[in-house]
């Protein structure tokens, strides 16, 4: 046993600083893989009515149920267990009825160690004449009805889903029964892109968040909407459910490193706080105040999203996902938080100039996930210092050499 | 030893004063001359103010307007819908003629236009250009703001140097450096008042004016551009001075003396090709920084426009005290390249500061500009140590053609790595820039001493050699 503690004695700091090496490369996130498996209307016989996605991301010690769901605002609900076993079930017949609160379950229920949701509540469209920019000062006039996402009809999530890059695409427009902004989305429609990750990575489009396999990513699409003014410009209420004894805050945190999202240096977190800690997180909502008016991997196309302080808002009226889960708990354990996040700038070109508007967010469970330098960062910085410094020791040990070996001058120049 | 000492000193009084052959009854005999008022003497020093007075705003227009882009970066992107890479265009077209002119501009000044005529085409070239580049900016043609810089380019550096043919032609001698120190300020002065005031006249002209942007931008530059025609004026009057003074005293044109060999490019030494990367190494980890700095501090910072700009432009503000000031502290002490190194590390410092840090960037930016003026006065003087004189009209031409040629290159590279990989990859780049300078620096250091050099002898040890070589 002495010689096993040695050996653990010298393994360990090995272990750890080799483990701290490959958590500088890959932002602490660590190399925690998840076994990850999709599923669509779990328990459902035939065609519902409605898509639910259910992901299961299994753990060694824990499993994490994503559920994105169109019922009411649309919502991603997020349930972390401490079992390698639990599973969702659905009461599908009481689900679609009008008092759904208890029909989504997650057995065995004393595993549940946090959950949350997500909530995307309304599309505001304000008219910018003025273009400033800020719709807290707008006149109440400028803003147009808004597009109120519970009223939405959505596609079938089964023709977008893709079981091996473990994504899906919910993209919907507003029914015909709702107000009069029907028209408005005809060839248009808000897309809700939805991605699960069963380890460590970066997607590909900007800003290119750094995921974890105990996160999952929400790319929000504005695309083809013909807006009601020349001069709109867009604002999205999002909502969360959080519990209510643990506090819940929103950082707007500095970043040296713009290499993912070129000229963004700060990141937001929706955390929610652990008991009786100010700084270990629950769980988050991690994304850029950066919203892309194109496609194309161009700085032109940035727009600042800037984010009001969340506060209480009332709980979403008709059925939805978060009811469903939640039930009575959304009054009492919970309550429903929400923000609005306003995109654009005085100056910047309106919705109209590209009718395209995406953003993205990260949640899940811990802390959120941080960044660091790339691989051709570091080596750069390590060749361009290491170069001259080596060069500079060589240089003075051989100034050093030359300077003994030169013999004294004997003879002194006369004039 | 003190009997060289005099003799140079007498020599340096004959030069300095203006040649005037005395035949006798000739029109030009002094004697003949008729009496004049101080300041129209042209052999007086009041007169020779009131023309170095002219002779530093000759140049103002041409420095106002080279950093215009810079300080309207946010103006140019926004209203004429531009990427960054597409913005560092306006740099890069200023460098492409001058990687041939530079050794083109004292041939066409010795021996085709003449110092006079030369100094005015190269200013209607300045303001041509100028006036250009603000059209293309009203009609919203991004190519005609691009030819613009072009034309401007092939004026302006060479006015630098017909700048510099006037002032040895008038101030040659002991005043010579302090003329070129007062230059250099008043260039430094055009690209710091352009720094703080064009962002000011654009948002005046944008309360005036009811247009989209590009129109106010086309304004905004026009009224820049009433620069150039100041200098424009200056030249003129330069050359009636120039060639009043002429008719009176009989003075020669002024030439420029630089014989440009392009055959002697085979026989420059590895300390000068040294010296070379330093130069092309260090300039283009400055001057495009600068070019891209406003939204750098806007966005990282979260710097107001107005301060952005300010603090783009203390690089220029401190180096138009600092350059005199650190020119004669380096010709004191000598040991050139100590201050090289001292220089290349600094900036090193600054980039890193501020690619990797949050700290106040008014530190970085003043170290920036102390380290920018210390190099220049510690480097270009080390071309003439290392170049025999016939050759150092090739070896400077070839020093500014390589630096341009880098400018325009890195300028547009500098531009695609922003808009691909944001800010701290861009430092990161400039980092590895100045890291190639500072290892050419120390090389070059290895190289001299190994080789028993004079680079980097102090200023003492540099005059009893000069001496010894006077005496022999």
């Amino acid at each position: 046993t002495m010689a096993a503690a040695r050996l653990c004695a010298v393994l360990l700091p090995l272990c750890a600083s080799v483990a701290a090496v490959r958590g500088l490369f890959r932002g602490g996130t660590g190399d925690y893989r998840r076994q990850v498996s999709m599923e669509l209307n779990p328990g459902a016989n035939g065609s519902v009515g409605l898509d639910l996605l259910h992901v299961r991301a299994v753990g060694p010690g824990d499993t994490l149920h994503w559920v994105l769901g169109s019922q009411g605002p649309p919502a991603l609900l997020l349930v972390h267990t401490d079992s390698p076993n639990s599973s969702l079930t659905v009461d599908w017949p009481r689900l679609l009825s009008r008092n759904s609160s208890g029909s989504l379950k997650v057995e065995p229920q004393s595993s549940v160690r946090y959950a949350s949701a997500l909530l995307f509540r309304r599309i505001w469209e304000y008219d910018d004449t003025n273009d400033t920019a800020d719709p807290t000062h707008a006149p109440p006039s400028s803003f147009l009805p808004p597009y109120e996402l519970d009223q939405f009809s959505w596609d079938d999530l089964n023709r977008t889903l893709n079981r091996s890059s473990l994504s899906a695409q919910l993209c919907g427009r507003p029914s015909s029964s709702s107000s009069a902004s029907a028209d408005t989305f005809q060839n248009g429609s808000l897309c809700l892109e939805f991605s699960a990750f069963d380890s460590w990575g970066r997607s590909s489009a900007w800003p290119r968040l750094l995921h974890s396999a105990n996160t999952s990513q929400l790319r929000v699409l504005i695309k083809g909407v013909a807006v009601r003014s020349n001069h709109s410009r867009l604002v999205l209420e999002l909502a969360a459910v959080v519990p209510r004894d643990q506090p819940s805050r929103v950082d707007t945190l500095h970043s040296i490193d713009d290499e993912y999202s070129p000229t963004i240096f700060q990141v937001c977190q929706w955390v929610t706080l652990s008991p009786g800690s100010s700084s270990a997180a629950l769980g988050f909502s991690q994304w850029k105040p950066v919203g892309y008016r194109s496609e194309k991997l161009l700085t032109e196309f940035a727009t600042p999203a800037r984010h009001s302080a969340p506060e209480p808002r009332p709980a979403p009226a008709r059925p939805s996902l978060a009811r469903a889960f939640f039930g009575e708990q959304l009054g009492e354990g919970y309550q429903v938080s929400g923000l609005n996040l306003t995109f654009g700038i005085a100056g910047e070109p309106f919705y109209n100039s590209t009718q395209y508007l995406s953003w993205t967010v990260l949640v899940g469970v811990g802390s959120p996930p941080w960044d660091s330098f790339s691989v051709l960062v570091l080596s750069i910085m390590a060749v361009a210092l290491g170069t001259p410094a080596l060069l500079l020791l060589l240089g003075g040990v051989c100034v050093c050499v030359k300077r003994k070996g030169r013999a004294p001058p004997q003879y002194e120049p006369i004039n | 030893m003190a009997d060289g000492e005099e003799r140079r000193g007498l020599l340096d009084e004959d030069e300095s004063e203006p040649a005037i052959p005395s035949l006798p009854g000739s029109r030009h005999d002094p004697a003949s001359r008729r009496p004049m008022s101080a300041i129209t003497d042209p052999s007086t020093l009041l007169h020779r103010i009131v023309v170095l007075v002219f002779m530093c705003f000759l140049g103002f227009g041409s420095y106002f307007c080279y950093d215009n882009p810079a300080a309207l970066q946010t103006q140019i992107l926004q209203d004429m819908q531009l990427n960054t890479s597409k913005f560092m265009q306006l740099y890069a077209w200023y460098s492409w003629p001058n990687v041939i002119l530079c050794f083109l501009g004292g041939f066409l000044i010795d021996r085709v236009f003449g110092i006079r005529l030369g100094t005015v085409i190269f200013s209607l070239f300045v303001c041509g250009g100028q006036v250009i580049f603000a059209t293309g900016a009203l009609l919203n043609m991004f190519w005609l703001m691009e030819f613009g810089r072009f034309v401007f380019g092939i004026g302006g550096e060479s006015l630098a140097v017909a700048q510099n043919t006037y002032a040895v032609s008038w101030f040659k001698g002991k005043e010579l450096n302090l003329v070129f120190g007062l230059q250099l300020s008043m260039a430094r002065l055009g690209s710091t008042v352009n720094m703080n005031i064009m962002g000011w006249i654009y948002s005046r002209i944008q309360g005036l004016v009811g247009f989209p942007g590009y129109t106010t931008l086309g304004i905004t530059l026009m009224i820049g551009s009433a620069t150039c025609i100041f200098s424009l004026i200056c030249a003129l009057i330069l050359g009636f001075l120039d060639k009043r003074a002429e008719r009176i005293l009989n003075k020669e044109q002024g030439k420029t003396g630089e014989v440009i060999k392009l055959t002697d490019v085979k026989d420059f030494s590895l300390s000068l090709w040294l010296i070379f990367i330093i130069c092309v190494g260090y300039y283009v980890a400055v001057f495009p920084f600068i070019g891209l700095g406003q939204v750098f501090f806007i966005e990282k910072f979260n710097f107001s426009p107005g301060e952005a700009r300010a603090i783009n432009s203390i690089v220029y503000i401190i180096s138009a005290p600092a350059s005199p000031v650190l020119g004669f502290l380096v010709d004191r002490t000598g040991k050139n390249i100590i201050w090289m190194l001292f220089a290349v590390l600094s900036t090193l410092a600054a980039h890193m500061m501020l690619a990797f840090t949050f700290w106040n960037p008014w530190i970085a930016m003043s170290l920036l500009g102390v380290s920018y003026s210390l190099l220049a006065c510690a480097l270009w003087p080390m071309v003439a140590f290392v170049v025999p004189e016939h050759q150092l009209g090739t070896a400077y031409g070839f020093m500014q053609s390589i630096q341009n040629l880098g400018l325009a290159l890195i300028s547009i590279a500098a531009g695609s790595i922003l808009d691909s990989s944001g800010y701290l990859f861009l430092e990161v780049f400039f980092c590895a820039c100045v890291s190639l300078a500072l290892i050419a620096v120390v090389m070059l250091y290895l190289v001299d001493f190994l080789r028993g050099g004079e680079l980097n002898l102090s200023a003492s040890a540099r005059g009893k050699l000069q001496k010894i070589s006077d005496a022999e």
